[in-house]
């Protein structure tokens, strides 16, 4: 990468940080660990529900202080495979994500479908798979994939 | 506004470093405009992001390339279309009258340019996917698809157009005939989305001088006038955005319609130039700007409309998908574009007698920001 004829130098920027849930963040990723379940924040102003939560409303600014449970299976609203891994590079096996709505929430889930490509459509049902009790950690990456119904 | 100037835009610069690209873009600016920025320039906005840059707090490099040492200095961390708003609001205060707009792409200099749109997704989200950025223009594709009335060989056909007009682009990287079906035919990479239809990085440097109207009258005879402009943003969670529309350019549109007076503006704008990082963009965005009758910005393009010699050129420079992705540039270049195409001077990709343009911009993967101005010679 580095020029002959004029001069140049590889750098980095290391930079680490520790990424904060916060009070919205920590409830809802505590639910998925501790109870399999999806949970987002209610505004009564707007009549909205939003997964993932929030602790305000976008929209009206209101504190967020009711929460309700979001049911496990969604509709597939949006589809991509991705043949290549994070850098570019070619991958063994395509990596299936998706967009997943869920009925009486505003918002949704972007994650991996575990299904064929050809076998996923816009529209189709989906539950979503957590990750066995012992391994779940309270992290995004708890819930393992969406599966078909 | 009253001067344009540019240095670019090939692959990479290896003789230049970030701030001599600004430099030379600067000088071409200040000759264009006849302006002394030691004297006469009031203001100076600076569109970049530290990231890009390789440098944090790196506002506080540029001042001297343009000659803005000890002179009023800002910079917006957002695209260069974002700054000529800025740069228009501060002659509206009466307080400057000659303002300096400037945005560049690097882009030879980053080595890992997907690492850094990873790092504009949700930490404790879809970071964690592993998943390379561009996903994310795979599902905004896929739904456009679905719910608009274009299909894949619409998007190719966007790369066959500009490719084609960059042919006719002095500047330009990727100019060249391809054939739709060569677009189809190139490596799926977030199905739908294919490698021809993401637009390739170059480098440059843009700037633009601005002035109040009584100060553009004293510096040149052919000034052109910014009669609207307008910014927006989607929500900031990718969840409750629009996948499938662009909203935040209809936003902007709406503003700056509004500003300018504009109504049924597929009817009346000249030339326009608008987002076409991916293909798909380009038609997403046409239709959200009103120059698609609708959602049929696909059906528009394959009888012509938006051909050189249709009836709205868009995007006669080539674009993205043929001059190269400019990173925060992105959006002055689509502005110089339309300023040259009203005064007249575009060479070879002049639209003939184009005296109203539209100029439209969009941050990039992960963001759903962009603005539009409405320029008029």
């Amino acid at each position: 990468m580095v020029g002959e004829e004029y001069r140049r130098w590889e750098g980095d920027m290391e930079a680490l940080y520790v990424y904060t849930a916060g009070v919205a963040g920590d409830r809802f990723f505590r639910e998925i660990r501790d109870n399999e379940r999806l949970m987002g924040t209610y505004c009564p102003e707007c009549d909205v529900t939003y997964l993932p939560p929030r602790l305000y409303c976008e929209t009206c600014f209101s504190e967020l202080n009711e929460w309700e449970e979001i049911p496990n299976k969604g509709r597939v609203d949006a589809i991509t495979v991705a043949y290549v891994d994070d850098k570019g590079e070619r991958l063994a096996r395509p990596k299936v994500l998706a967009m997943v709505r869920f009925l009486g929430a505003n918002g949704g889930l972007i994650h991996v479908v575990d299904l064929p490509e050809e076998d996923v459509y816009r529209g189709m049902e989906v539950e979503v798979v957590y990750l066995p009790r012992g391994l779940r950690k309270g992290s995004f990456l708890d819930i393992l994939h969406f599966k078909a119904i | 506004m009253v001067g344009i100037g540019y240095e670019g835009f090939p692959r990479e610069t290896p003789h230049y470093s970030f701030k001599e690209l600004t430099f030379e873009a600067a000088l071409k600016a200040y000759e264009d405009a006849g302006v002394d920025p030691r004297k006469d320039v009031d203001s100076f906005v600076v569109c970049e992001e530290d990231y890009w840059a390789g440098w944090s707090i790196s506002d506080e490099g540029a001042p001297d390339q343009l000659g803005g040492v000890l002179r009023p200095l800002h910079t917006v961390s957002g695209d260069g279309l974002n700054g000529v708003a800025n740069a228009f609001m501060q002659i509206k205060t009466g307080y400057f009258d000659v303002v300096v707009v400037e945005a560049h792409s690097k882009a030879s200099d980053i080595l890992t340019y997907e690492g850094i749109l990873t790092f504009a997704f949700d930490p404790l989200f879809y970071r964690l996917l592993n998943a390379h950025p561009h996903f994310l223009a795979g599902l905004e594709m896929d739904a456009f698809l679905e719910d608009h009335e274009n299909t894949e060989e619409d998007c190719a056909e966007v790369v066959r157009k500009n490719r084609e007009n960059a042919r006719h682009h002095e500047a330009a990287s990727f100019g060249g005939q391809t054939s739709v079906q060569e677009v189809m035919d190139s490596e799926v990479l977030f199905r739908p989305l294919k490698a021809a239809e993401i637009s390739p990085l170059a480098d440059g440097s843009i700037v633009l001088v601005l002035a109040s109207a009584e100060k553009a009258r004293e510096l040149t005879d052919q000034p052109i006038w910014i009669r609207g402009i307008g910014w927006s943003s989607d929500s900031p969670w990718l969840e409750t955005r629009s996948l499938a529309e662009a909203r935040y350019a209809r936003w902007a549109a709406d503003q700056a319609y509004r500003m300018a007076g504009l109504e049924r503006p597929r009817r009346r704008v000249h030339v326009a130039e608008v987002d076409d990082r991916f293909a798909y963009k380009e038609l997403q965005h046409l239709e959200a700007l009103g120059l698609a009758g609708g959602n049929r910005a696909g059906a528009l393009l394959r009888e012509g409309f938006y051909e050189m010699k249709g009836d709205l050129p868009a995007n006669p420079s080539g674009g993205s998908l043929g001059v190269g992705n400019l990173l925060e540039a992105s959006g002055l270049f689509r502005v110089m574009e339309i300023v040259r195409q009203l005064r007249g001077q575009a060479g070879e990709h002049q639209v003939e007698g184009a005296t109203l343009g539209v100029a439209q911009s969009w941050r990039g993967i992960p963001t759903a920001t962009g603005g539009v101005a409405v320029l008029e010679a």
